[in-house]
């Protein structure tokens, strides 16, 4: 009964050996048929059949186990973490506010998603639509992007040397025209360039 | 039909909701989980998260449905009130069975929930960055939706979240290679969310009071001298 016993471990033993260290440790690193990794052939043919549990933990498979049992306080301190370090349950967001605009909350300081995203989407929009007559064009020209039923207020010189793209759908209600003003920067009409202002 | 009859016959019995009751209606819950197949918000009968695929799809694990009792306390008739008592609060329990994302995890985000007042809640899980945040809030609106319709709740902000807690679901093992032919195991788990919804005003603290110096010496106090003195008279 021990002899089974005996042998069934050391069965047991060979076929995880075989599972995890397949090639008695050293795969092929040139994987031919035909070809034999020099260590593995010599090894082999000499030793079969040999117990190499000394190798397994030679290898270093059982190095760095635990020595002690962590305590409650060390385990509870993972898990919620230190109040003066790293604090690990959520914390409760005091600077949240909701959009005078749309509703949606948002955090302070931070551009309302809800709204965002509808800007987003429309700019995605236009995006595709200058895409569309740009095709394969150098982009050298300004753009004037009109909706459903609007006509530009330049005159035709003036639009010349610019690309007109036509949305086919109403104006949005939020994108008023005096959006796209510059309100920064007057464009200069002086034809003198300071030499500082070069490159 | 059958399983109203059951629980309209235990009504001298149940004074409160007790788990020894609810053993025995339990057997009742097999055919009561399909009942919610008709709620217009769930649009999955057995509770299990949406998007499940893979393992978890029905026809591997018709076996396991997740747990169940807890949405038999939805179903429990308490027996009526008198006039001088004071009006029971109303209740739902809802959950989500099987999320694919680890208890341990989810717990924080379980945790966080706990004591606060519905919108409260559906607030700040908007802006809790983790993965189980969504599935948390999805239950928690459904379970609001629930509670109006069907659990004689008023108004829907009227709510606070009384239970938060979660449960180890399904958890599949795989292998993963290591360098120099080691291999690891990997464990896919899966998570329950359980959700109870009361009505009325959160609590002002929802574990213990914060408790004052003098508080903490009476109780040390109390249990000083509490202590058994062995081997004396």
């Amino acid at each position: 009964m021990s002899k089974n016993l005996i042998l069934s471990l050391t069965n047991f033993v060979r076929s995880l050996e075989r599972l995890f260290l397949p090639y008695g440790g050293h795969p092929p690193a040139l994987a031919l048929p035909g070809f034999q990794h020099e260590h593995s052939s010599t090894s082999n043919t000499n030793r079969p059949q040999e117990f190499s549990l000394k190798k397994l933990i030679a290898d270093g498979m059982l190095w760095a186990v635990p020595r002690h049992r962590r305590s409650v306080e060390k385990r509870l301190n993972r898990k919620f973490g230190y109040p003066e370090y790293v604090w690990k349950p959520l914390k409760v967001k005091r600077n949240i506010r909701s959009c005078q605009t749309c509703g949606h909350d948002h955090e302070l300081g931070v551009l309302c998603p809800f709204c965002y995203n509808k800007v987003l989407k429309e700019t995605e929009q236009m995006q595709a639509k200058i895409q569309e007559k740009l095709g394969l064009d150098p982009v050298d020209k300004e753009v004037i992007v009109l909706y459903e039923g609007e006509k530009a207020e330049q005159t035709a010189e003036q639009l010349q040397g610019k690309r007109i793209v036509e949305m086919k759908k109403p104006r949005p209600m939020w994108f008023t025209k005096n959006l796209l003003q510059k309100s920064t920067q007057q464009q200069s009409e002086a034809k003198e360039v300071k030499p500082s202002d070069l490159a | 039909m059958h399983t109203v009859i059951r629980q309209m016959s235990q009504l001298r019995l149940q004074a409160m909701p007790s788990s020894a009751l609810l053993k025995a209606t339990a057997s009742a819950s097999a055919p009561s989980a399909l009942d919610h197949s008709g709620a217009p918000v769930n649009h999955h009968s057995l509770h299990t998260a949406a998007g499940s695929g893979g393992a978890l799809c029905a026809s591997w694990n018709k076996h396991n449905n997740g747990p169940r009792k807890w949405l038999v306390y939805n179903k429990t008739v308490h027996p009526p009130q008198q006039p001088d008592e004071e009006p029971r609060k109303a209740y739902v329990c809802h959950m989500r069975s099987n999320i694919k994302y680890s208890p341990d995890k989810m717990w924080y985000i379980a945790a966080f929930v706990r004591g606060m007042s519905v919108d409260e809640a559906l607030k700040q899980l908007n802006f809790v960055l983790k993965k189980g945040a969504t599935d948390v809030k999805e239950t928690i609106l459904e379970a609001q939706e629930m509670a109006v319709q069907r659990h004689n709740v008023e108004y829907k902000s009227n709510l606070w979240v009384a239970e938060s807690f979660v449960g180890k679901g399904r958890v599949f093992k795989g292998m993963r290679r290591h360098a120099r032919g080691r291999f690891g195991q990997v464990e896919y788990k899966h998570c329950h969310y359980f959700v109870r919804l009361e009505e009325g005003q959160p609590p002002e603290h929802y574990y213990q009071e914060p408790q004052t110096p003098e508080q903490q010496y009476e109780h040390w106090l109390e249990q000083m001298r509490s202590r058994k003195v062995i081997n004396s008279l």
